[in-house]
């Protein structure tokens, strides 16, 4: 992510009163314009916020508690679950508790849409010609078959800024945090993400 | 805070320029003061007038070495020189029986009165410290040291510096005229 990039997520924008006021307040002759005092602002807050950013790591934002799909559960017990937790999409685990994949709701629907990339108001639209139910495509398969694998995951190391452009750059939208062995042990999702850069001064180590 | 614990600092000294920074500082002020010391020397000097004053190098620091202080800018580098010249020259006539005198008031009144105008320029407090102690060459011009070389010198300044910083491209001046 490119400074800017970070810039326009927190940006203070001073005015020249502003700064003519703080000068005022603070006696004293001050050697510098308050348009350089501005731009040195502008670009120590952008130093400022990356800094911030880089020490923070996933294990500092992620969920930690993962709900985890198996790759064996049938798609309709997969949704069902989905449904249950309110989840728009989940980690992918084996019979030895290893992340293989991810399933979210993107994956349905590019199963459900047969030949071209589908989002929810296609499916609307389909039902509502009456043509059935798309979802009916989804029987008697498992989640293996559909998820998107292999799966994209990161160690609890990676910084705040490595997981937004891994986002950015995979487009994806969650992340399984895993162990050394490829175990899932947290969970950071888009949400988790924005939360971050909305406390950007708050609980830091 | 103590006295002493103020004596400490309380933070760094900022960071070097570049050395390309440095370089156009260098041919800056070179050409600068080549300008005004060509004039000085060529034409003001064969009637045994003067143009160079000490205080115009260290404008030049300011307008070459520090372009975007508000110290260098034009405000302060024309308003802060001749309203020194005119202080000095008036501390040395009215104080003149004591040099002494004379030069401290030259220097604290010029400073005060350029806060009071918002023209502040170190070279000021040159400019009238020279009205009192530049012996009696500069104290037979009288208040005609506040024109020349003052005011001259320092329009000689403002012109160099105009031209050179705006030619640079990493570079601008003034950043505001009054």
């Amino acid at each position: 992510m490119t400074p800017s990039n970070i810039a326009c997520c927190t940006t203070v924008d001073l005015s020249d009163a502003d700064v003519i006021a703080a000068m005022k307040e603070m006696e004293g002759y001050i050697d510098i314009t308050p348009g350089d005092f501005k731009e040195v602002f502008r670009i120590a807050y952008i130093h400022a916020l990356r800094r911030i950013m880089e020490a923070r790591t996933a294990q500092d934002i992620m969920t930690k508690t993962v709900h985890c799909l198996r790759s064996d559960m049938d798609l309709v017990q997969a949704a069902k679950f989905l449904a249950e937790k309110c989840f728009t999409g989940a980690p992918v685990i084996n019979e030895q508790g290893v992340v293989v994949g991810v399933l979210s709701e993107k994956d349905f629907l590019t199963r459900m849409g047969v030949d071209k990339p589908t989002n929810f108001m296609h499916i609307v639209a389909h039902c509502l010609m009456n043509r059935g139910c798309m979802a009916m495509t989804l029987k008697n398969h498992v989640v293996a078959e559909i998820m998107s694998a292999p799966p994209i995951t990161a160690t609890p190391h990676i910084t705040v800024n490595a997981i937004s452009a891994l986002f950015v750059e995979k487009e994806i939208n969650r992340l399984p945090i895993v162990d050394t062995d490829g175990r899932p042990i947290g969970f950071v999702t888009r949400t988790d993400l924005v939360q971050s850069y909305c406390t950007p001064f708050g609980g830091l180590t | 805070m103590t006295f002493w614990q103020k004596m400490k600092g309380r933070t760094q000294s900022p960071p070097m320029v570049s050395f390309a920074e440095m370089g156009w500082s260098w041919l800056g002020s070179f050409f600068g003061m080549a300008a005004i010391a060509f004039l000085h020397y060529r034409f003001i000097d064969q009637h045994s007038l003067t143009l160079l004053i000490g205080s115009f190098g260290a404008s030049a620091v300011l307008v070459y070495g520090a372009v975007r202080s508000p110290l260098a800018q034009p405000r302060n580098l024309v308003g802060g020189h001749i309203l020194s010249a005119f202080v000095g020259v008036a501390a040395c006539q009215w104080f003149g029986s004591s040099l002494w005198l004379a030069a401290a008031i030259a220097v604290s009144t010029s400073i005060a009165l350029m806060h009071l105008t918002k023209t502040l320029h170190p070279p000021g407090g040159a400019t009238a410290l020279i009205a009192v102690i530049g012996g009696d060459s500069i104290h037979r011009l009288g208040y005609f040291y506040v024109l020349m070389p003052t005011a001259l010198g320092a329009g000689i300044i403002l012109v160099t510096a105009l031209i050179f910083n705006n030619m640079i491209k990493s570079r601008r001046y003034p950043e505001f005229w009054v």
